[in-house]
């Protein structure tokens, strides 16, 4: 049976949910929007959450992270980890970004275990929410996906007017929800209205990506200079779409050194960078139509073809926040269709 | 803050290898005492002195950044300070800006005879940046 | 001319250039695939020429391109991209005769979160955005709403003091004249210089960290075009790579100091920057310090000296001992 919750409560739920977990929800500062942590103040993202320009995926690789510590005396080196990760609660976190960590799980759990990622991962819990208002950069729909489903989060929100209906999806869902308050049983009708929201954010979501035999066309393009150069002509080589991309998880490594202490730190790196694939002798990946074919390919033919699913959720903040409105969904539509036999 | 009165400023100083680092040499073989906060770095004309170093300089802990070259006109290079004159201008309006304390970048033209002049503007700088405090620019908070 | 006229215009000249081959690509502005916005159109193909558009939307500065392409190019230019331009020549990065300047006479470029900000809704969500004289008209949900153009351009097209190009091989339209207003361009800068040092220093440090270190802002800039930027050096490191509020300061104090006399004020830095740092109160600071100091404004004059090689017997000696 599923629960609902008034939205007039959802404070209230998050000052209570903060007693056991670190909570982040949907905040605005500058203009710029993102999850941070749940201070009790009051619950009006619920006004203006779409989603945000910086994903909930920097919670569980943040910007840039402490990985250890190191410092030299007398006795000889020594080494600090970081202290144990938090239990952390994502509230409000869109069905896109909720799967593209599954996507990135993949290469975390990969032939290395990451235990900077995997150890954030198996502490945060999801609390999922459906869309209401999808943008006109959304295309989740044309990657299998729709702005409701409730695959990959511990409990699912469906906006149905003054409540949400609730979900567990999890087990870790269920046992939350038996201790939580604030929440009644979902009626017949509610259900009604929740399945109606579903169809009419489904519905919203009009940008479409062909992803039939995607894999197979750029393979075939593969070698198109000509097409390359020509999609990527205005691409400024930034890192914006890769940066705040949630299916993107590439990183560099650095030691910030003062005489004889210092930190190592994981940050992000982007594949866009002329330098990304700067060696001594030299850069594989010099120009600019090289680093862009390898981004769309990385993600639509090479990340399938290791791990059996696309490297993208359709969120569309690549094409909402390029400088220069490079769209993906463009080029992929424009690639020569020439599947050979 | 509370300072300590035995803290000492951490100065750095960039100075040109034809007049400035000259006269600083003069000033220490005609026994003139000046403050030991200063810490030079040769420089071949104070044109090379670009702002990169400046910041690096504050953002490792420096307290204050001197540049230092010869008096206009009379660079080794023709023309060296000219640019200089024209980078750290800028450079010292612009981090007054940001809000950054203005003593901490100061400049200076001492010739190679002016051993007495390094002196005293060493003397003249360290005592500014004891009063302008430790730099705590880029400290974390946490 | 109405727009349309320009438009037209504009595509019929282009499509002559790559016919002519006197030149080899096109670059002007297309249709984006968002609304509202457009997006960089780069072609050697003469039929491509009829995408290109004229609107209040064309906030990219083209010149940017220009240290990119290998070949000569005929360049759609507002009054801020020509300045880009001249400034490119001045540094001989660029060589005048391999541009034909295609000069488009600039009311103004709309800022589409000052639109968002009155309307209180995102741009997908507007139908309807139309500038009529010194009115903007905001169609949404069945309603309209009339705004003063003035409230809702970019800061730095307030400040506009060169709408028409100086330097340019063929004009669209009627040359504009320049109708600066300083004061309106200038609001949150000059609310800046009212803190002391001390809340300057953390208003800084509490903008840049925010910064993810993307260098859209360095990309975007026409005036950023060295092959190796300070920030890739590893030896020696002058910043960190990590996105850590010092560097991502350091790294922005440097970029305006090393663009000075360079930089046209065309605002790109701050509409690019993905998390809403506010960029131009740097690099307009920076502006008018060259212009108080040194009396230099950038790309105005193609024969002047670029401001770093050119220097005054007696100046600035205020700041020396």
């Amino acid at each position: 049976m599923n629960q609902k919750i008034s939205k007039k409560d959802i404070s209230k739920l998050l000052d209570e949910l903060g007693k056991e977990f670190k909570v982040f929800s949907p905040s605005r500062e500058s203009g710029v929007t993102t999850f941070a942590e749940w201070d009790g103040r009051d619950s009006s993202f619920l006004e203006w959450y779409r989603n945000t320009v910086i994903s909930p995926k920097a919670q569980l690789q943040p910007l840039y992270e402490k990985m250890f510590s190191f410092h030299k005396d007398k006795e000889g080196y020594h080494l600090e980890l970081p202290p144990p990760t938090d239990k952390k609660l994502i509230f409000g976190i869109r069905p896109c970004d909720a799967k593209a960590l599954t996507i990135i799980d993949k290469t975390f759990q990969d032939t290395y275990q990451d235990p900077y990622y995997l150890d954030k991962r198996k502490n945060t819990l999801l609390v999922g929410l459906g869309c209401t208002n999808p943008y006109d950069s959304c295309f989740c729909t044309s990657l299998g996906l729709s702005p409701t489903q409730s695959s990959d989060v511990d409990l699912m929100l469906t906006d149905i007017g003054d409540e949400f209906l609730i979900e567990a999806v999890t087990d870790r869902g269920i046992k939350l929800i038996k201790k939580t308050s604030y929440l009644k049983e979902a009626t017949k009708t509610d259900e009604a209205k929740a399945e109606e929201a579903r169809r009419q954010a489904s519905s919203k979501v009009t940008r479409r990506l062909d992803t039939e035999d995607l894999a197979k066309r750029l393979l075939s393009s593969f070698d198109d200079q000509d097409f390359w150069e020509k999609v990527s002509n205005k691409c400024i080589s930034c890192g914006i779409c890769t940066l705040l991309c949630p299916t993107c998880y590439c990183f560099d490594i650095s030691d910030e050194l003062v005489k004889k202490e210092g930190s190592r730190f994981r940050s992000g790196d982007s594949c866009a960078f002329p330098v990304y694939t700067k060696m001594p002798m030299e850069n594989p990946r010099l120009e600019k139509w090289r680093r862009v074919r390898q981004k769309v390919c990385h993600k639509y033919e090479f990340y399938p073809m290791s791990f059996e699913v696309i490297a993208c959720s359709g969120c569309g903040r690549c094409i909402r926040l390029c400088p220069v409105n490079w769209d993906i969904t463009q080029i992929l539509a424009s690639l020569p269709v020439k599947v050979k036999a | 803050m509370a300072q300590d009165s035995e803290w000492e400023p951490k100065l750095v100083g960039f100075l040109c290898r034809w007049c400035s680092y000259a006269g600083a040499d003069l000033a220490g073989t005609s026994r003139k005492k000046y403050p030991a906060n200063i810490g030079i770095i040769k420089v071949p004309c104070s044109g090379r002195v670009d702002p990169l170093f400046i910041l690096k300089a504050l953002r490792l802990g420096f307290d204050g950044v001197l540049v230092s070259g010869c008096h206009p006109g009379e660079c080794h290079y023709q023309t060296g300070n000219y640019r200089a004159r024209r980078k750290i201008a800028l450079t010292k309006k612009f981090l007054e800006y940001m809000g950054i304390d203005p003593r901490r970048l100061q400049a200076s033209w001492i010739s190679a005879s002016e051993g007495g002049k390094f002196t005293e503007v060493t003397t003249q700088v360290t005592k500014e940046l004891k009063e302008a405090g430790p730099n705590e620019l880029f400290a974390d908070d946490k | 001319m109405t727009n349309r006229e320009a438009e037209q215009r504009l595509r019929d000249e282009a499509k002559s250039l790559l016919e002519s081959a006197k030149v080899d690509y096109i670059v002007g502005f297309a249709d984006g695939s968002l609304k509202f916005h457009t997006t960089p159109l780069i072609t050697r193909n003469k039929d491509d020429v009829d995408h290109l558009v004229i609107n209040p939307f064309m906030a990219s500065n083209l010149a940017k391109f220009l240290t990119e392409l290998e070949g000569r190019v005929g360049i759609v230019a507002k009054g801020c991209d020509s300045r880009s331009i001249v400034s490119l020549v001045q540094d001989n990065k660029v060589s005048r005769e391999k541009v034909v300047i295609v000069g488009i006479p600039c009311r103004g470029m709309i800022n589409l979160s000052k639109i968002e900000q009155l309307a209180g809704k995102e741009s997908d969500e507007i139908d309807d955005i139309t500038r009529q004289g010194d009115k903007v008209v905001v169609k949404l949900d069945g309603s309209e709403k009339e705004i003063p153009v003035k409230e809702v351009l970019f800061d730095h097209c307030l400040a506009c003091e060169l709408p028409t190009p100086k330097e340019y091989d063929l004009l669209i339209d009627e040359p504009i004249p320049a109708t600066p207003d300083e004061e309106a361009s200038q609001a949150k800068i000059n609310k800046l210089e009212e803190l002391s040092h001390h809340e300057r220093w953390r208003f800084w440090q509490n903008e840049f960290s925010r910064c993810i270190r993307c260098y859209a802002c360095r990309n975007v800039c026409p005036a950023c075009y060295c092959q190796r930027c300070f920030v890739e050096e590893a030896e020696p490191q002058w910043i960190l790579s990590i996105p850590k509020w010092q560097d991502n300061l350091i790294f922005q104090i440097i970029r305006n100091i090393h663009l000075a006399g360079r930089c046209t004020d065309c605002g790109e830095c701050e509409r690019a920057c993905p998390v809403n740092i506010p960029l131009r109160s740097l690099s307009k600071e920076m502006y008018d310090l060259v212009g108080e100091l040194f009396r230099f404004k950038s790309g105005m004059e193609i024969d002047a000296a670029p401001l770093l090689t050119h220097y005054e017997l007696e100046e600035a000696e205020d700041f020396f001992r």
